[in-house]
């Protein structure tokens, strides 16, 4: 019976991850048009909108990751970008810097670097502290 | 050496190395702290000065729970060593009564309740010990609250009502429970706004889930009808209606995480934490909680007489860092993480707009809000 019920939990949270995946693909496309229109700023919000934090498969987060990346790196003016990001996106944009820097790829840990320490004038601390404390809902 | 500063801390002393808990009389006339290690002190301000009148010597190890009865003049202790003192005035000496809690590991918080008949321990063992003093065995009596705890339980916090309490959790959550004791609490307690009250003993009335990481500091406002508590994350939670189905805000803080709140009223809160400066937040009109700001300005830094050498120090270490906002906490009165803050209430009427603070700095220091223009709306 209770092999039975997780078999169903399984099917249920395979399920959700397709459409998370499925959510992402869409998202990418939408991005890629939104940077050869010269729009990095928007297109990093539509990267962190309904990022999987929730999910812990791991193909989610780094499908989600990629998307970021590529909004990430688009980036050129790091201080016009803040004047058009809404406050709402540090904690998240935070996570996804410290998840840049983990991958030690140079010109990734450069442009994650810049944008740190700008977030970190905006945002305080205690944005930090955020994106290293939460275990759960990691990205 | 009293310095006074024409700002919101009207009062510094420097007690010790370093101060893990402090309370106060209930004439505030007293002032009992535990220097870091297995003692109490008790000091007196006799003209002008703070003289150390009593050292309570009967725990093994480190104290990190003081609560003094403000109805029966009686003082309690937990320590480390996972046991708890009631100490009653005999004299010129105090005499300690062993609690046995029944715990296996540290206990780390304790709350008299308001009627001073109950006191509430947290413990790293995940339970909530409840005692009350039965008369016909002359004997202090621990019952445990077992469940729900998933973690240790970090503060404890006494409803108005003398039978609800909070408890926040290293596993995040905040709950609340029901301590009814039949015998202690006569009759059942009136209804208030905080759900129903003709819970069992232990019952757990309702779990918040805000925080992902350790949960400190949880405080009751002075109706009951809302509480605060903190979180590692540099969050603070803020809930109203607790009961069924609670009203909940999570206010983001720009700087480091608090350690302890206070209600000062309603609409009034102090946080206290890393930042090394009381946080002031408040809530609007509709009720909305938002930062207000540092309570020691920095103007208070220059004033405090620090040393050329503490000066030169300070500007050394804010420019190893961005912006000059960062540093901006640590230029205060304290300098060092303020763990623990004590309301200072005159009388039971009284509106009250002065507390007090310690923390690892080894300073206590006394603050009045009745100087501070901006924040008389609030009171």
């Amino acid at each position: 019976m209770e092999k039975g019920k997780d078999r169903a939990k399984m099917v249920d949270h395979i399920v959700e991850d397709e459409a998370i995946i499925t959510k992402i693909e869409h998202k990418s496309h939408k991005i890629d048009s939104l940077i050869k229109q010269y729009r990095p700023v928007e297109a990093l919000k539509t990267a962190l909108d309904g990022s999987p934090p929730k999910t812990r498969d791991e193909r989610c987060k780094s499908a989600n990751w990629h998307v970021v990346h590529r909004a990430l790196m688009a980036i050129k003016a790091v201080d016009l970008m803040f004047s058009n990001l809404d406050p709402e996106y540090y904690d998240i944009l935070m996570k996804y810097l410290y998840r840049g820097l983990s991958t030690g790829d140079r010109q990734t840990c450069d442009q994650c670097l810049k944008i740190h320490e700008k977030l970190t004038q905006k945002a305080g601390l205690g944005c930090i502290i955020r994106a290293l404390s939460d275990t759960v809902n990691t990205v | 050496m009293i310095i006074l500063i024409e700002m919101a801390a009207i009062a510094v002393h420097q007690f010790a190395d370093c101060i893990t808990c402090h309370a106060w009389s209930p004439d505030q006339s007293m002032l009992a702290l535990c220097p870091n290690n297995n003692e109490v002190h008790i000091y007196k301000l006799v003209e002008e000065k703070w003289e150390r009148i009593h050292v309570l010597q009967k725990h093994d190890q480190i104290i990190v729970g003081i609560d003094w009865s403000k109805s029966s003049n009686r003082i309690v202790t937990v320590s480390h060593d996972r046991n708890s003192y009631v100490w009653n005035e005999e004299g010129s000496v105090w005499v300690p009564t062993l609690v046995i809690l029944r715990l296996n590991r540290a206990a780390l918080c304790v709350q008299w309740s308001p009627k001073g008949n109950k006191f509430a321990v947290g413990s790293g063992a995940k339970t909530v010990c409840i005692c009350y003093y039965e008369q016909e065995n002359n004997w202090w009596v621990s019952k445990l609250i077992r469940k729900r705890h998933d973690s240790s339980v970090t503060s404890v916090a006494w409803h108005p009502n003398n039978v609800l309490i909070a408890t926040t959790s290293t596993d995040g959550k905040c709950r609340v429970f029901s301590t009814f004791i039949k015998g202690v609490d006569a009759g059942k307690p009136k209804k208030s706004g905080s759900g129903s009250l003709d819970a069992k003993f232990g019952e757990q009335i309702v779990q918040l889930d805000l925080s992902f990481c350790w949960a400190f500091g949880v405080k009751w406002s002075p109706s009951g009808n809302s509480l605060a508590y903190v979180g590692h994350n540099s969050m603070i939670y803020f809930v109203d209606q607790v009961g069924p189905s609670p009203l909940a805000q999570s206010v983001v803080l720009r700087d480091l995480p608090l350690r302890d709140v206070m209600f000062v009223s309603e609409k009034l809160v102090i946080g206290v934490g890393f930042d090394c400066n009381p946080m002031v937040f408040a809530a609007d009109g509709t009720g909305l909680w938002s930062f207000v700001r540092f309570l020691d300005e920095k103007k208070a830094a220059s004033s405090s007489g620090r040393s050329q050498f503490t000066e030169a120090f300070g500007k050394f270490y804010g420019s190893s860092k961005q912006g000059t906002s960062n540093d901006r906490g640590r230029a205060g009165v304290h300098d060092n993480c303020i763990n623990c803050i004590v309301p200072l209430k005159k009388s039971e009427t009284a509106k009250m707009t002065s507390f007090s603070t310690s923390g690892l700095d080894g300073k206590v220091v006394i603050w009045d809000l009745k100087n501070q223009e901006d924040l008389l709306e609030y009171l």
